[in-house]
């Protein structure tokens, strides 16, 4: 891996940590690691900015909903100036937007890896069920609430306790109608309709983090949370070896026809032992690094398949590997706020900048 | 008869017990200990009466108590069928 230069979005740690951080993490810990690590930062405050020997370089970028042409631009300047070989988008939100610039990137030399938008579409939370269902997936009971006027039919049909997820992020566990009503609206008001309404599942919940290409598993880290945070993001977990994760998500990808990097969310209930799939994000998750002791680096793979190399399925992931998350502070050097807020951009100690 | 695993599951010299399907970890007593080695073994449960009696010097009856007590466990918790 000789001198390849990667720029990662999703730099911020907080309670809710972007997948960036583990993401560089994991490629730095790949044993022929001698590259170059590019932040593409949203906010001068993006906490990974500030982790030591993190980033080689980092570029302050425009939100994805200031429009593609301005971080296309912004894109086209940090090539310019710092040369980016591949890039890994690492957050749901801009998924769509990279979709979108992956070919003007690609005449630029910029490769990336990332699902297709007819994959994007069939794994989307309003749409898995009827994917599930033409695909003999098992997922909990599903309504789509399109309009208001159908939730007490929605209700009826997914019977308490239920859940109302947002089509994007949040989800609430309900036992009343009158629970349902103020979930459904605070839902409507964030994120608009529809909504989904969801059986709750009693059980225990996995998560499996793949990457597959054309459908095909090249590696899975199946891992169990042992500690989470009250939005259910996971502080501590542990790999597993289970056969039964690993034929659900081949099955689940080789479906979609997956090509990229993804998360499972999948439930077992305790009554049954039944598996149900319950989300698929399109992206690495923030406990990523995991894969790094688990004998699962998939981002370390990711760039193979993002320059168009030929990778052979990785033996299982190691089980019985933990990790714990650990908060702790940074000290923010104030020329690093100066020269992010004034020029946008950081160069870390030992930044190998573009010959012209 | 011989006990059936569920799941794939190690158990360290410590007595810590990992589950690898479920990610469960447990902690087993020294009798636990001994008995989950034979069970492992494939030894069959009343062939591992006798041999709790003769490790532990304890009576037929206290040494059944557990056995049963530690079967009923195992079972529960999925980790035999």
């Amino acid at each position: 891996m000789n001198d390849l230069h990667v720029a990662v979005t999703g730099l911020h740690a907080a309670d809710n940590p972007a997948p960036g951080i583990g993401v560089i993490r994991s490629l730095k810990a790949a044993g022929d690691w001698n590259g170059t690590i590019i932040g593409l930062a949203y906010d001068v405050y993006d906490t990974g900015i500030y982790d030591p020997d993190l980033l080689d370089a980092t570029y302050l970028v425009p939100y994805p909903n200031q429009g593609m042409d301005e971080v296309f631009a912004r894109l086209m300047y940090v090539h310019e100036q710092a040369r980016i070989d591949v890039l890994i988008p690492t957050l749901d939100s801009e998924l769509g937007l990279y979709r979108k610039l992956a070919s003007r990137l690609r005449e630029a030399g910029i490769r990336m890896f990332i699902p297709d938008d007819e994959m994007m579409r069939a794994r989307a939370k309003s749409n898995l069920v009827q994917f599930c269902e033409e695909n003999g997936i098992p997922t909990p009971d599903t309504f789509v609430l399109r309009e208001l006027g159908s939730l007490d039919d929605a209700i009826e049909k997914i019977g308490y306790p239920l859940w109302v997820k947002g089509v994007f992020y949040d989800a609430y566990l309900c036992r009343t109608r009158d629970d349902v009503l103020r979930s459904v609206e605070k839902l409507r008001v964030t994120w608009g309709l529809p909504v989904l309404l969801q059986r709750s599942i009693s059980g225990e919940e996995f998560d499996v983090c793949a990457l597959a290409k054309r459908g095909e598993l090249v590696g899975a880290l199946p891992i169990r949370k042992t500690r989470v945070t009250e939005k259910g993001k996971a502080w501590a977990a542990v790999s597993l070896r289970n056969p039964e994760l690993a034929e659900l998500s081949a099955k689940t990808l080789s479906a979609l026809g997956w090509s990229g990097p993804c998360e499972l969310e999948i439930m077992q209930e305790a009554r049954t032992k039944k598996l149900y799939l319950l989300e698929i994000n399109p992206r690495f998750p923030a406990w990523i690094y995991l894969g790094a002791g688990a004998e699962q680096n998939l981002p370390r793979v990711l760039l193979e398949l993002a320059l168009g190399n030929e990778v052979e399925p990785l033996p299982p992931a190691k089980s019985g590997v933990g990790f714990v998350r650990h908060a702790t502070d940074l000290i923010c050097p104030l020329a690093y706020l100066e020269a992010l807020t004034v020029g946008g951009e950081l160069h870390h100690p030992g930044t190998h900048r573009r010959q012209s | 008869m011989a006990v059936k695993f569920t799941n794939d599951v190690t158990l360290s010299k410590s007595g810590f017990l990992f589950d690898h399907a479920s990610g469960q970890t447990y902690t087993l007593n020294p009798t636990g200990q001994f008995i989950f080695r034979l069970l492992e073994q494939g030894e069959e449960s009343e062939r591992v009466l006798p041999q709790i009696v003769a490790e532990f010097n304890v009576s037929e009856s206290t040494a059944r108590k557990d056995l049963d007590d530690f079967l009923r466990q195992l079972h529960e918790l999925g980790i035999t069928e």
